[in-house]
């Protein structure tokens, strides 16, 4: 049965196809990047919403951000059709919970659910790259990111998708500082971490074609969740 | 593994978000790979006064979904009298049929480009035959990717997105023009859906001309 | 509708194939309870070595990075046993963690390695910790490391063949004395007095095997465990950050240290020097 079940997944050239078609696969790389950084009492996530296939621009005005709680982001690119999924199907995983506990879900037990519905494909995985941006019960900024089979870990910021590689050094040196000897900077302020955020997506969507038309940062605070978009290269 | 690879063929849907409408446009031919096959098959949709539907890819596939829309709709005049399958509905529907058939192996292998009013306001969507879906005001499928988006886009800026539905299906025309032009599966004979406040309507079979004016005017060299 | 049930007509005609129908066409969201949650659902498509993934609309090769790569090293000495791990988590060859816990602390006596895939050893170390609770709340005592091991092997078994990517020590304390298993993705599970897993294994072997007695002191025994996985993340790019050491001892698991190779590598430089 599964040996029936893997020779169909592999079928690749079909003979009888009047047209030069390679098999069905079902995952594209829709692009897109995702950053988040987290402060006390705050944390910034922010997006760019170009959508693509290959060299194509599907649309320049696709959110890759979805607000679940007042305290909670979920940011998820990658094969588009499957962030649509996911974030449609935790959607509905959030409202159980909501309908069953009479109270909104903690930062903490979405990134664990997140990391249990990522798993749940382990053996046909959603092919996207997920961060969750919350504020703890202490009201402290989380970041939460995962691979596509849901291995998670709670960092202080990150980066993903597309231009993740290029903007995570950039956040590595500025806020991680390793191996630095300049003196450490003041307490990062939300205004500071704005800054970092357009900076790292101006800088990546220079060197990388996935990313660019606008960025959507989405700002949670204790005073709720405010949004801004910026503009980024459009070429 | 019924259905993995697509059999006879309707080539690129193009549409646009107008002032108070959409317009969405395509040919009627059907290929079966290279070789032109059924000239008169309409490949556009009014599925209700609010909404239209144009479709690219698998044919049959789309003869399926056809079905299927045409009997939610139905089931929606006799149960629910007056409340359509909105633009907005529809698409939402397709995405997730599209992705469930997608996650069995079983691809229904069409793309669509879904039009129409929500709320009051003009609605324009894409989904393929992953289900990969989104909202644009200027969507095209195929070969109008290439052809026909840069054309609609500069008359779009030029216009700061104010659009007659005149002027819409002015371009229309101009655009399926250019796709009979350089794509070698596309043709004359062609279909142009109109939705607005007024209602929906399919205009044609309507015939592009063998005229390379426009195509001239669009050459950068 | 009842016009139609009186004719018995079916809403969406089926032609013999299957019935087609909104049910058929939609995905139902399950609760996901514990059940459901060691029963992963096997689809037509298995992400394994043998499928190659391409873009639909491209035809470009997709290539699905799980985090991987690592050092893992426990051995048993008289004391009970050392736990000794590095932090990195890379995919392809980019370092997506440097502060990845490696150890996984299934209650305050037993605990668990992670090698190979980030995500199945985290997601069955957390299922195994449910299930050595239920045990607990069942039977009124802990459960033994040679069950909570079998445990774990069995579920791999069953999953065996099938992508899945892990190599993991199981330390614990039990009636027995000190624990020490091995548990690995095809379903095997050995006793041992000493394993090591992941890509800079052999580095670490190479230490231990050298320097190790059964009468080592708790000092020594930590040492040597720290040492060695020091060794790997200098000569195996994929291991490398945090050298974490805990023990095993009667009481339970102790946290021993956490250090920045980085740190250890001029604390041996300079001990070199003198």
């Amino acid at each position: 049965m599964f040996k029936e079940m893997q020779s169909l997944a592999n079928a690749q050239m079909t003979d009888a196809s009047p047209h030069k078609v390679a098999g069905f696969y079902p995952y594209a790389d829709n692009g897109g990047t995702l950053a988040a950084i987290a402060g006390d009492g705050f944390v910034v996530i922010g997006g760019d919403t170009r959508l693509t296939t290959g060299y194509q621009i599907y649309s320049r005005e696709a959110s890759k951000l979805t607000k679940l709680t007042d305290k909670t982001i979920i940011g998820s690119c990658g094969c588009w059709c499957d962030s649509l999924t996911f974030t449609k199907g935790l959607h509905i995983r959030l409202q159980y919970y909501l309908y069953e506990n009479n109270k909104p879900i903690s930062t903490n037990a979405t990134a664990q659910l997140v990391s249990n519905m990522l798993y749940q494909k382990r053996f046909f995985p959603y092919y996207v790259s997920t961060i969750v941006a919350g504020l703890d019960a202490d009201n402290q900024g989380a970041v939460y990111s995962y691979d596509p089979v849901g291995s998670t870990e709670r960092h202080r910021y990150r980066a993903q998708g597309t231009a993740g590689s290029l903007i995570q050094p950039f956040l590595d040196c500025v806020l991680g500082r390793g191996n630095q000897t300049a003196p450490e900077p003041e307490k990062l302020t939300k205004e500071q971490a704005m800054i970092y955020l357009k900076d790292a997506f101006m800088s990546a969507a220079e060197r990388e074609i996935g990313c660019g038309d606008f960025l959507q940062i989405m700002i949670v605070t204790p005073q709720g969740v405010e949004e801004e978009r910026f503009k980024l290269r459009k070429d | 593994m019924s259905n993995s690879y697509p059999v006879n063929t309707g080539s690129s849907v193009i549409g646009l978000c107008f002032d108070d409408g959409v317009v969405i446009a395509a040919d009627t031919l059907v290929s079966y790979g290279k070789m032109a096959r059924f000239f008169d098959c309409s490949r556009l949709y009014k599925v209700n006064q609010t909404t239209i539907a144009g479709c690219g890819g698998d044919y049959a596939d789309y003869q399926f979904l056809h079905n299927l829309i045409e009997q939610k709709q139905i089931d929606r005049e006799a149960n629910e009298q007056g409340v359509d399958l909105s633009p907005r509905a529809l698409h939402s529907w397709l995405t997730r049929v599209q992705y469930n058939r997608r996650s069995k192996f079983e691809p229904l292998w069409t793309s669509w480009v879904v039009g129409g009013i929500d709320e009051g306001k003009p609605f324009l969507g894409f989904v393929d035959k992953l289900g990969t879906a989104y909202k644009d005001s200027i969507i095209a499928t195929g070969f109008g990717t290439y052809m026909a988006v840069p054309v609609m886009r500069k008359f779009y800026d030029d216009k700061n997105g104010r659009i007659t539905r005149d002027e819409a299906i002015g371009l229309m025309k101009k655009c399926i023009g250019l796709l009979f032009a350089r794509d070698c599966s596309a043709h004359n004979m062609y279909e142009i859906a109109v939705v607005d406040a007024n209602g929906a309507e399919i205009l044609g079979p309507l015939r592009a001309t063998h005229d390379w004016s426009n195509v001239k005017e669009h050459r950068t060299s | 509708m009842a016009l139609q049930e009186l004719l018995q007509l079916e809403k969406h005609a089926s032609f013999g194939l299957k019935s087609v129908d909104d049910v058929e066409l939609s995905e139902e969201i399950e609760e996901l309870n514990s059940e459901k949650l060691t029963q992963l659902p096997i689809t037509p498509f298995t992400m394994n070595k043998n499928v190659q993934l391409r873009d639909s609309n491209t035809g470009r090769h997709i290539h699905i990075n799980m985090e991987k790569g690592t050092t893992t090293l426990a051995f048993k000495y008289q004391g009970g046993v050392v736990i000794a791990v590095d932090s990195r988590a890379t995919g392809g060859d980019f370092i997506f963690s440097g502060s990845v816990k490696k150890i996984i602390e299934i209650n305050k006596y037993l605990l668990g390695t992670m090698a190979g895939g980030a995500a199945d050893c985290s997601y069955w170390h957390r299922s195994l910790t449910v299930r050595c609770r239920m045990y607990e709340l069942r039977n009124k005592e802990r459960i033994s490391v040679a069950a909570a091991s079998k445990l774990l092997a069995n579920i791999l078994y069953n999953y065996k063949g099938m992508g899945l990517s892990m190599g993991t020590m199981i330390i614990g304390w039990d009636k027995r004395g000190p624990g020490l298993y091995y548990v690995d993705d095809s379903g095997s599970r050995y006793s041992g007095d000493l394993f090591s897993a992941g890509s800079g294994s052999p580095f670490a072997f190479g230490v231990v095997d050298t320097h190790w007695k059964y009468d080592m002191t708790d000092e020594e025994a930590y040492e040597l465990g720290r040492r060695a996985v020091y060794q790997a993340t200098y000569r195996d790019a994929a291991s490398g950050g945090i050298v974490r050491v805990y023990g095993m001892k009667p009481t339970g698991w102790v946290k021993i240290s956490e250090q920045d190779c980085k740190v250890l590598h001029y604390k041996y430089a300079d001990e070199k020097m003198v």
